[in-house]
């Protein structure tokens, strides 16, 4: 087995493109999909205000990180939610607002609580102003300091009490390096396991059954190779984004490269099993770009799972390890879970593993005979 | 006995690839298993390699079933597959190794094994060289060298000289041969090409359509022939009036034709000079040359089948 194992690492150093490639592209993408103002979720704003643009609230609304408040005027931010091309529209008056939506998504929730936490945040400071009329500095030194403990508090206020409802965090640089990194190691791992497939048809695979070499070193050499490809591969672009990039990984880095491990091994298990039903290589290569898509799309690679509301989409994803893959990632990080909270994703994906690989190997033994 | 193949069977979904074939071969033979492609060759020493589950018959080791026991005959066995069985990204050296290794060679051992390889194989000083630039003969060498690093006993070999120049081929048959000798290893040697199994075997089965047809050495097997001549015609033109007319008479056994010539077989005292120009006259058939050749393989399969051996 150690022999089949050094053989590959040969194979790989003689040609490295397949596995710097996909790392590339992993890297590449979660890098421009995680920076990329697009990203932001788009929300349309009108309003009776003058001069908007020039206004405290205006001031503060550009400042969130995941939306992008841009003025139109009302009959167009209607026409955007009704179409569906935004999730909601708000109208800002000077002292109420209101949010238009076709449906209440978690991210309606979102987008209420932070400009209602603005206005709030208005409303304050002017009754403070108004209390303190005759002492203006006084007003101002009492607004300064509650901006202060703001910014700076001396109790970390649980800041996303949207979480404890069961709501929606979004963190556009973490979704888009867990689903790129899900998404791409997906091509390096089931390129590596068909090998199998291919060391089968050019008869490699007959040369090892005839020496005294165990089926199982046979197996276990091929796909831990294609583990260790493929957790290195998502180790690597993790380490990269969090110590040159710096992405906040919410002191969960560690907790991530654990969590790394059943999803990897769910893959090495579904291509397993999908070598076992192909009739050859070339309609493994034809589907493994279909099913890794689909899957990217359905478990939440490309975009957050908590914005799909598709009942029908939301039990397919059901069906795909990336799904688990991104829940425990995402609660690792963003929800602060622990890996005890985690063991349901974790289970999951460790049982679809258990039950792929061994269909997958049983059918291909059985095909053999 | 060394091998004894009894009543093997392998029926796959739609096909009986092998019917009841039985072969024996004896220690230091060199055995030819001779057959057009989809004779059921390669399936039949697929099985007697242990790679594939007969559907019946069994074979037998020193008189011990390979069904039960697999293991004790792998060890002794070499076998070179049809296909180039190699990592064709790394070098013939690094292939070795690692097919060394699985086969529990090591250190000192594995190293003066992949020396003498690479000499019988002549290719000790390419053995840097990456797989995939070799030429298909020097592949085909490689290939054959892979089986012979834990010294097998018995060596199998599946057409090991399919698509490459005549020059490698010569140089493969006589390594084969010189193995034979110089190492006393028992060969089963499978072609489709009559005289590679000509030149090189002591004893011949001759398969078709999953059953073996005759067998005995070529003399044996040319003797089937001893009361008959392979008559080849070759015409200008071919009409089919005058392949007609040879099928026609009833004293010609086999007619065979490809382009401008013709192939029969008939009785050794058939006034064959005097009827094939007759024929030739009454249909307008241009002769360039009438020959009586001493038979081959070719005409004896011809002979049994009625087909030619290739294609
Ligand atoms: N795995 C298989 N499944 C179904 N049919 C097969 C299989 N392998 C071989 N055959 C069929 O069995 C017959 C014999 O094939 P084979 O043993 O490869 O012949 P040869 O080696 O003499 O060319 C052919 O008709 C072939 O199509
Ligand atoms: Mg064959």
């Amino acid at each position: 087995m150690i022999a089949i194992l050094q053989t590959k690492f040969r194979l790989l150093l003689k040609k490295p493109l397949m596995f710097i490639g996909m790392t590339g592209m992993g890297l590449l993408f979660a890098f421009f999909l995680g920076m990329g103002q697009y990203s932001k979720m788009m929300v349309p704003v009108f309003s009776n205000i003058e001069n908007l643009e020039k206004t405290e609230i205006w001031e503060q609304l550009q400042e969130s990180e995941s939306i992008a408040f841009y003025i139109v005027s009302e009959k167009e931010a209607k026409r955007a939610v009704s179409e569906g091309k935004v999730e909601a529209a708000v109208s800002l008056s000077e002292d109420s607002y209101e949010i238009f939506v076709v449906s209440g998504t978690p991210n309606v929730q979102f987008i209420q609580h932070y400009i209602h936490s603005i206005y709030s945040d208005i409303l304050l400071k002017e009754n403070i102003r108004k209390e303190w009329k005759n002492d203006e500095d006084g007003a101002e030194a009492l607004i300064n300091q509650l901006e202060q403990v703001r910014e700076n508090p001396l109790f970390q206020i649980q800041t996303g009490t949207f979480q404890m409802e069961n709501s929606f965090v979004y963190d556009n640089r973490l979704q888009s390096l867990f689903g790129m990194s899900l998404f791409f190691v997906i091509y390096t791992i089931a390129f590596n396991v068909v090998h199998i497939l291919q060391e089968k048809t050019e008869k490699v695979w007959d040369r090892m059954i005839l020496s005294p070499l165990r089926k199982w070193e046979m197996y276990t050499g091929n796909l831990l190779y294609s583990f260790l490809i493929g957790y290195v591969q998502v180790v690597l672009i993790f380490t990269v984004f969090k110590y040159l990039t710096g992405v906040n990984f919410y002191g969960g880095f560690g907790k991530t490269l654990l969590l790394l491990i059943p999803y990897v091994f769910a893959i090495i298990a579904l291509s397993m099993f999908i070598v076992s039903v192909v009739k050859n290589i070339q309609q493994y290569n034809a589907i493994i770009p279909f099913i890794s898509v689909s899957m990217a799309m359905l478990g939440g690679a490309y975009w957050p799972l908590e914005i799909v509301s598709s009942p029908i989409l939301l039990t397919l994803s059901k069906f795909v390890p990336i799904t688990y893959g991104m829940e425990s990632l995402k609660g690792a990080t963003v929800y602060g879970a622990s890996l005890n909270e985690l063991i349901e994703p974790v289970s999951i994906l460790i049982l679809m593993g258990v039950l792929f690989i061994s269909l997958g190997i049983g059918l291909i033994e059985r095909r053999s005979e | 006995m060394l091998l004894d193949v009894v009543n093997l069977s392998k029926r796959f979904k739609h096909v009986q690839a092998v019917k009841e074939v039985n072969m024996h071969i004896q220690q230091g033979e060199i055995i030819g298993l001779l057959g057009p492609n989809g004779a059921g060759k390669s399936t039949t020493i697929s099985m007697i390699s242990t790679l594939l589950k007969p559907t019946g018959g069994d074979v037998y080791f020193n008189g011990k079933s390979i069904i039960k026991d697999p293991k004790s005959i792998r060890r002794k066995l070499g076998v070179v597959p049809q296909e180039i069985a190699l990592y064709l990204d790394l070098t013939a050296e690094e292939n070795l190794q690692f097919f060394g290794k699985i086969n529990g060679i090591k250190g000192k051992k594995l190293k003066s094994r992949i020396e003498e390889v690479l000499e019988w194989i002549g290719l000790a000083e390419r053995r840097k060289d990456v797989v995939k630039k070799f030429s298909g003969g020097m592949k085909r060498r490689l290939n054959i060298g892979v089986a012979l690093l834990h010294e097998p006993e018995i060596i199998i070999m599946d057409e090991p000289t399919v698509g490459i120049d005549p020059q490698s081929r010569n140089y493969i048959l006589e390594t084969v041969r010189r193995l034979n000798q110089q190492k006393g290893m028992t060969v089963l040697y499978t072609s489709h090409y009559m005289e590679e199994v000509e030149y090189l075997c002591d004893r011949i089965y001759i398969m078709d359509q999953g059953e073996v047809i005759a067998s005995g050495t070529n003399e044996e097997l040319k003797d089937i022939l001893s009361s008959e001549q392979t008559i080849t015609i070759q015409v200008e033109r071919l009409h089919k009036s005058f392949i007609d007319a040879l099928i026609a008479d009833s004293a010609l056994k086999k007619v065979d034709n490809r382009d401008k010539t013709v192939t029969v077989i008939a009785p050794k005292k058939y006034p064959f000079f005097k009827k094939i120009t007759g024929y030739a006259e009454q249909t307008e058939t241009s002769l360039v040359s009438v020959e009586v050749k001493a038979p081959t393989l070719e005409d004896v399969f011809l002979h049994l089948t009625g087909r030619a051996l290739r294609d």
